[in-house]
């Protein structure tokens, strides 16, 4: 017997559908139907992975991707199938009609947009309405057929008669259905709590919103043609309908935008011409041999390929960029060719830095090139609006991504379906750094007994909801250009914002497909950068680019050895602090794997440990064979990239390069249970067979493993290198041009301002408070003392490298809650300097409340008035009767009626403000002091308490107890650092970095999270000059800072990075949101499971699962 | 966000403010209770009425205090003292914290009872009571103290000298009436939560009464006194309401109207009766009642003629008239016995529809039986019978693998021939109770409507699916299906 299932809805079909496209398929294929039509409703945002499925696993399904109309004009519900392209075309042209008319995430759709655009679909109607039947019958005739299900509803073969009757009497055939919502009966207990999330009700209350029953799954040919046996036309119906579909997604592989050049034959003409011109323009003296021989290899490859418009499209935008002055870098596989840098869409020299280029472009792979490009965040919008411009919004839009259901989000919608209160799932979801790895903790914190079946229950759904979309949003900056009408290759949706549409496809859908897509991103160290360079070529006449940066300067590299990295890109965190002065960079190629190596992949694939030991001659460098030695010879014999990976299985096991493509993609995101598994044997056999030693070979493999869903490719780390050597190179130079960059580009990077400014000034950089007669909107320099002669102690090794000799003057964008317009205005009608806070006033005409602020940020001091004296002359102003908002007259006698106001009032006398309380309103109305430091206020009772001043802690030896205090500035807990808390504090004379170890933060957990100001007793310990504390105990004494003022106790002083402020927590869910790693996470949380994991869970494990995409690294 | 800590969780360093994910963070075997604005406005109200026992000029200072007018009442205590003590006492009692002070104006007593400084202040000491306490302590908006403080103006006795105008100027003309109101420089108006009504009579007990008879009796007293208030300026009463005020600080309003104005006691009592009546269980007197005021809320002059009480012969009369008729039949024949069969929302026959005393019944009836109807109709399912069996019985059943009608059954030791089926209809038993909803268990159902050769027509069910005894991962323990009668059609 054979049967397709036309009915078939994934949970694209969202809160309704409960199984993935993928274990659709998958059942499809086991329950050996012929094929399979996918239809969610009014979507086809599952088909393509419905398809990949398929294509990767070789299924052997038909597969005819669909949709299921739901109407808002009360029309019965249609399922439609493209014949052909264009038939597919005129689907995602109607979808897009009904999305472009609703709110996002909605699809209005009405019959006569159906009828509109009927040529070329087969359709099925779910009713036995005749008017209907014979109105879409005239329209399409011969390709409507009526849906027939036997769902046990009692009646069903009364109702099957009836049907075949009404078929006959409108002349349409009948087809069976299933109306599938899941692929497996076991899957009733997720379909009822989708119900419940959907119709926002409980379980318990659910009633008849739920199904009666689980029939509703997919079922075997057998199966149909038993329950069809008074209809087996209807069945048969089904393998017609299937070859009248002769439509394949793979059609829309390849839609690049035609980009024709003036002159030009046909693109790769162009690509080539461009290419050799930009080699001239790089290399003045003569293109080096090897630079010319990849880039003919390269040119050779994108002709054979047909890649030619895919590059002249990254030029162009990229050339836009330039032509506007905006600071742009491209990433990723293809960026780092020789092509890319000679077009400039890359500045790494593929003669400077010996790099690996396996992943670019092969023609095994019919995989389109990877180029993301960043550009300086405040400026990409103008790149997406040119974009929209070329193309046009018919052909260019941006990418979808697909919000899943995630750890938290899970357990509080089932949580929720459930009837827990609020309170619980507010217990269970919200926990900051809860449990440590036992769930049956955090169940137990929530007031639950992990042991109720009813609990159970709810974890085991969470978990089987965890990676189902809820819906689609806006990617970032994923933008997909395609030759013709866009909206006939994918549909398009109304986004959130007003005028913004995306396509209902994600980045991986459209990767699949071969669908051009371009990553514009906003990147905050490009702005950066651009304005440090900007502010270099102003104030010290140095004109500079990324690319003419001098190169390979030694004074950057003694900088970044010692740990001086605040504000430079990438290794500015606390854990690359911690490995700069190990691994003491010394060349571009030691940035790449400074880069590369402090990774959770790297980290616990356990390989930084080695490949430090190897790099200080601690241990030998070793290879198993003489062709890994190739492979591995640059990062000392420990593989650190994915490339390596990539090339072990192909030099080592023996694989494809295509195999370790799939490998490759496996690694990156593990989204599939049982993938891995057939590789390790591959990959192990395979070097067996090549005469490794099995213990090697699996050692091999389990380090690829490890940093299998972190892998980190070289062609990114060496793009992320170059930009952490410009930086790095500002900082070393010019820290006043960089603080003030760092300061404008903000939000940005690690740190706060306090930090920032703290640094500067560490520098030597003097920092002069923002004030309305000297600041500008950002930050500037002003002419100032020589930086190397105020250097702080700890800098003094780079005395001789500053050449920064300006002051930073802060501006007024760092007072919290001022406009920017408004900051413009106080600029702007600065002709003259101001007299007095009426001055400001009368000339800005801005209102009374933006002026008060200004006071509160004391930026009125060059006029000789305090802070509250400043407040007390605003508060004054244009204050007829309690508005706040009185704007002044402006008038000719506007001047003197102000002189007569202030003249009629008598004089009062306000308490002047004590030094403490100025600092800890600063810190209130600029997020920092350049007074003071508020831990100089509590010396004397620090010293009664035994503390002592950070700075003491150079120079003491290991293991010295000792007791330290300080604001707290970070607190972050990494994924790979097994429960350990890194906090950092800062007093008056430095920064100390605390280490708490599990154990003792369980002891001190409200002190860690609660506390702004701690006394932290431990031991010192000091590893290749870096100092930690090792906490053994914490105190709060976050009660002393309200001695300085009433808020005191408020002072934030938290950096970016802080992971109590910022939880990150969602995010790092999402990177161990892999298949197999999703398993180990699950038994690790829930021990009890660890039983039923052996066995196959029915209905859950019966298909692998795609899970949510994996952020990129 | 935390709104209010106890005192636990203060010694522990949390405070309001705080994000209840950081708290939890920090102690994450917090335990915390949703903010309910309403239920705490709702509290002060009760402790308003309660304070009425004071005075009728009560006023609300929310979110946690409360104004009592005590002028010209005090005396009925034996002076300020012991109208405090008596106050404290029963508060206290009630199981509040409380602090009480009194002054010469609204404004001091309120900041010397939030600020610390319980007390009697007599009129002049306003100043130096003042003077110490924060800004915050006279009412004004957060802002404006904040706005003070950060010119340093933080305390009371910081402006209280200062030239005014400028500080009018800054900070609006409400700062100094607040200052000059709590100093009694302006008089301030009580505002009182409750109109005072027209008429009041009131008597406290020495002996707590308890009994509805007791309390009739006072009424009847009360009514009387009214009744001669009431003539002599010609009104009648329009709406009245007694207060009873519990031993434990309980207090019951029952309010009740009449269509025409009423001066006799009989007629008011008679009003009341019907009123206590409906309350039935409402009328709690706990510990007995030490307080009743009767008061009249509305009062006309002339009395109209009576307007009869007529009805339409619409829908939601007749089922007013099922109601009633269900109240006269209970009333008679004891709530118990009256029973109706609610509609469930659920799939399970014998959850879907519930056997509920007739009145206990009223609230919930409203859609039941409508929306089973509906969606049965839309879904096409076949009609189920009227009446259920108590409990299915098992039958022996031969019936066609996997998911067929049974050809004969033997129910009850007789046999029946089945000679036309209708089904299955497949009932899936409640995966997330313990019980799986049916009373036999979590298999799921397959319905038949059959009908044997003399005419009878059963409701029937196998139990159990062959699908799931094919499955391995649940063929264990896993029974045969079994068959079941659960109805019978009329």
């Amino acid at each position: 017997m054979h049967y397709l299932e036309f009915a078939t809805a994934s949970n694209f079909s969202f809160l309704r559908g409960a199984s993935h496209p993928e274990e659709l398929m998958a059942q499809a294929a086991r329950l050996g139907l012929a094929g399979i039509g996918l239809c969610d409703r009014n979507s086809v945002a599952g088909v393509v992975r419905a398809h990949l499925a398929k294509c990767e696993q070789n299924l052997p399904l038909k597969y005819h991707p669909g949709a299921r109309l739901v109407f808002a004009d009360g029309t019965p519900d249609i399922f439609v199938f493209p014949r052909d392209r264009a038939g597919w075309g005129r689907l995602t042209r109607l979808l897009t009609a009904g999305n472009l008319r609703g709110k996002k995430g909605e699809c209005l759709l009405h019959l006569d947009d159906l009828l509109a655009h009927i040529f070329g679909l087969e359709l099925i109607a779910m009713s036995g309405n005749a008017t209907l039947l014979s109105r879409l019958r005239a329209a399409a005739p011969g390709r409507v057929r009526l849906a027939a299900s036997m769902l046990y509803r009692g009646r069903d073969r009364a109702r099957l008669a009836r049907l075949k009757e009404t078929a006959r009497g409108c002349q349409v055939p009948l087809i069976a259905i299933n109306d599938v919502h899941f692929h497996h009966p076991d899957r009733r207990p997720l379909a009822d709590v989708l119900a419940c999330i959907r119709e926002k009700t409980t379980i318990e209350r659910a009633g008849r919103k739920l199904s009666a029953n689980a029939e509703r799954h997919l079922k075997s040919p057998d199966e149909m043609a038993r329950l069809f046996r008074d209809a087996p036309e209807a069945i048969e119906e089904t393998l017609r309908l299937s070859d009248e579909l002769t439509f394949s997604l793979d059609e829309l592989r390849y839609e690049y935008p035609d980009e024709t050049i003036d002159g030009f034959a046909n693109a790769q003409d162009a690509l080539t011409h461009l290419a050799y011109q930009g080699a001239a323009r790089r290399y003045p003296s003569g293109l080096p041999p090897k630079v010319r021989a990849t880039v003919e290899h390269e040119l050779a490859l994108i002709a054979q390929l047909q890649y030619a418009p895919y590059f002249l499209t990254v030029h162009d935008i990229v050339r836009f960029a330039r032509s506007q002055k905006i600071l742009c870098q491209g990433r990723g596989s293809a960026a780092n060719s020789a092509v890319c840098f000679c077009l400039g869409i890359t500045e790494v020299d593929p003669d400077r830095a010996d790099l690996l280029f396996e992943r670019f472009i092969s023609p095994e792979r019919r995989e389109p090139p990877d180029i993301d490009v960043d550009f300086e965040h405040g400026r990409r919008e103008e790149v997406i609006q040119y974009i929209y411009g070329k193309y046009g919004r018919e052909r260019a839009g941006i990418a979808a991504t697909v919000i899943c259901y995630r750890g938290r989000s899970s357990i509080r919608e089932v949580g929720k379906a459930f009837g827990l209160s609020e309170d619980t799932i507010g217990a269970l979801s919200s926990s900051i750094w809860g449990g440590g790895g036992d769930g049956n903790a955090d169940l137990a914190r929530a007031g639950l007994d992990p042991d109720s079946r009813r609990v159970r229950q709810i974890a085991a759904l969470a978990r089987e909801i965890a990676g189902f979309p809820r819906h689609l949003s806006q990617h970032v900056g994923g933008f997909v250009i395609t030759r013709s009408r866009l909206d006939e290759v994918m549909p398009i949706g109304n986004g959130a914002m007003p005028d913004r549409t995306f396509v209902e496809w994600d980045k991986d859908d459209l990767d699949a497909l071969g669908i051009l897509k371009i990553d514009v991103l906003g990147l905050g160290m490009l702005s950066c950068i651009r304005k440090a360079l900007d502010l270099v070529d102003h104030h010290y006449g140095e004109r500079l680019t990324l690319a003419t940066i001098p190169a390979e300067d030694s004074a950057v590299y003694r900088m970044l050895q010692r740990a001086d990295s605040l504000g430079v890109f990438q290794v500015e965190s606390r854990a690359q602090m911690t490995m700069l002065p190990r691994l003491k960079p010394a060349n571009f190629y030691d940035l790449v794997i400074e880069v590369a190596i402090v990774r959770p992949g790297p980290i616990q694939g356990d390989m930084v440990h080695p490949y430090l030991r190897r790099r200080r001659g601690q241990e030998q460098v070793t290879y198993p064979s003489k062709e890994l030695e190739a492979v591995l010879s640059k990062t000392l014999g420990v593989p650190l990239f994915q490339e390596q990976a990539m090339k072990i299985a192909i030099v080592a096991a023996g694989f494809t390069p295509a195999e370790a493509d799939k490998l490759r993609r496996a690694m990156a995101t593990f989204k599939r249970v049982g993938t891995i598994g057939s590789f390790q044997r591959k990959m192990i056999d395979g070097m067996l067979a090549n005469g490794y030693a099995r213990d090697f070979a699996e050692r091999c493999f389990h380090q690829i493993e490890g940093f299998g869903e972190y892998g980190f490719p070289e062609s990114h780390a060496a793009s992320f290198a170059l930009l952490v050597y410009a930086s790095a190179w500002l900082k070393c130079r010019y820290p006043d041009a960089f603080a003030a960059a760092l300061l404008n580009a903000q939000p940005m990077g690690f740190y706060a301002p306090a930090q920032i400014v703290r640094d500067a000034r560490e520098h030597g950089v003097a920092v002069r408070p923002p004030d309305v007669n000297h600041s500008q909107w950002d930050s500037t320099l002003e002419p100032g003392p020589c930086a190397a002669e105020r250097l702080h102690d700890l800098h003094r090794a780079m005395r001789d490298d500053l050449r920064a000799n300006h002051a930073m003057r802060l501006g007024l964008r760092e007072i919290k809650g001022l406009s920017e317009e408004d900051a413009k205005s106080v600029v702007a009608r600065r002709d003259v300097s101001y007299d007095s806070v009426r001055d400001v006033w009368l000339r800005t005409g801005l209102s009374p409340r933006v002026l008060e602020r200004l006071a509160d940020a004391d930026a009125f001091s060059s006029l000789g008035l305090t802070r509250r004296e400043a407040l007390w002359a605003a508060k004054a102003l244009g204050r007829v009767g309690d508005s706040d908002d009185d704007l002044p007259l402006f008038g000719s006698n506007a001047g003197a009626a102000a002189a007569r106001t202030v003249s009629r009032e008598p004089d009062v006398a306000l308490p002047p403000m004590p030094l403490g309380e100025e600092v800890v309103n600063d810190y209130r109305f600029l997020r920092l002091s350049l007074r003071a430091h508020p831990a100089q206020f509590l010396r004397g009772d620090l010293g009664q308490r035994g503390t002592l001043r950070n700075e003491a802690l150079r120079g003491l030896a290991n293991n010295t107890r000792v007791k330290i205090s300080g604001l707290v500035t970070c607190r972050q807990r990494p994924g790979s650092a097994k429960g350990v808390v890194f906090m950092t504090i800062e007093d008056e004379s430095a920064v100390a970095n605390v280490i708490v170890w599990p154990k003792v933060f369980e002891r001190v957990r409200p002190v860690v999270l609660g506390a702004r100001y701690v006394a932290v007793a431990g031991r010192v310990q000091e590893e290749s000059g870096v100092i930690h504390v090792i906490a053994d105990q914490l105190e709060d004494l976050t009660l002393l800072l309200g001695r300085l003022a009433e808020q005191g106790a408020d002072i934030d002083s938290l950096a970016r990075a802080d992971e109590v402020r910022r939880p990150i927590e969602d995010q790092r869910e999402a990177y161990a949101l892999g298949g197999r790693n999703r398993l180990l996470r699950l038994m690790r949380e829930m021990p009890e499971l660890i039983g039923d994991l052996d066995v196959t869970a029915p209905g859950s494990a019966h298909a692998p699962t795609r899970h949510a995409t994996s952020p990129r690294v | 966000m935390i709104v209010a800590v106890d005192e636990a969780a203060e010694r522990l360093g949390l405070h309001a403010g705080l994000a209840l994910a950081q708290a939890r963070a920090m102690h994450p075997a917090l335990e915390a209770i949703a903010e309910d604005a309403e239920a705490d406005a709702g509290l002060l109200e009760k402790i308003a009425d309660w304070c009425l026992r004071y005075t009728p000029l009560v006023a609300l200072d929310a979110p946690d205090g409360l104004t009592l007018d005590i002028g010209g009442c005090a005396h009925l205590y034996g002076g300020e003292q012991q109208l405090v003590a008596d106050l404290g006492a029963r508060i206290a009692q009630a199981g509040f914290a409380y602090t009480i002070a009194i002054a010469g104006t609204i404004g001091a007593a309120r900041a010397a009872a939030h600020f610390g400084a319980p007390g009697s202040y007599t009129g002049g000491e306003e100043r130096g009571l003042l003077a110490p306490l924060p800004l915050s302590a006279l009412r004004l908006a957060p802002g404006t103290v904040a706005a003070l403080a950060r010119v340093g103006l933080k305390r009371v006795g910081d402006i209280v000298d200062l030239p005014r105008s400028p500080l009018t100027a800054r900070f609006g003309g409400e700062l100094l009436r607040q200052l000059d109101r709590a100093l009694g420089l302006e008089h301030e108006p009580l505002n009182p939560r409750l109109p005072v009504a027209p008429y009041v009579a009131e008597q406290r007990f020495a002996e707590p009464i308890a009994r509805e008879e007791d309390v009739l009796a006072i009424l009847t007293r009360l009514a009387g006194r009214l009744q001669f208030a009431l003539e002599r300026r010609g009104d009648g009463a329009r709406r009245l309401e007694l207060t009873l005020f519990r031993t434990d600080g309980e207090v019951r309003r029952i309010a009740a109207g009449c269509s025409r104005p009423l001066r006799d006691p009989a007629q008011i009592r008679a009003l009341f009766v019907e009123r206590l009546a409906a309350l039935a269980d409402a009328f709690d007197p706990g510990f007995g009642f030490d307080m009743a005021r009767l008061s009249v809320l509305v009062a006309e002059p002339s009395p109209p003629e009576q307007i009869g009480i007529g009805g339409g012969e619409n829908a939601a009369e007749a089922d007013r008239q099922v109601d009633q008729l269900a109240d006269r039949l209970s009333a008679r024949l004891g709530s118990r016995r009256v029973r109706r069969l609610i509609a469930q929302d659920s799939h399970i026959p014998e959850i879907a529809a519930a056997n509920m005393p007739a009145q206990a019944a009223l609230a919930a009836a409203d859609a039941g039986w409508p929306a089973f109807r509906q969606f049965r109709a839309e879904a096409g399912l076949a009609p189920r019978p009227l009446r259920l069996l108590q409990r299915p019985e098992p039958i022996e059943a031969v019936a066609e693998v996997p998911d067929g009608p049974p050809l004969r059954f033997r129910w009850r030791r007789a046999l029946h021939e089945v000679i036309a089926a209708e089904g299955p209809e497949r009932i899936e038993g409640a995966w997330w109770s313990e019980h799986g909803g049916h009373p036999s268990g979590n298999l799921a159902r397959d319905y038949f409507r059959v009908e044997d050769k003399s005419g009878l027509r059963f409701w029937l069910f196998r139990s159990g699916l062959y699908r799931d005894l094919m499955r391995e991962d649940l063929a264990q323990g896993a029974a045969a299906p079994t068959w079941f009668l659960h109805g019978t059609f009329a």
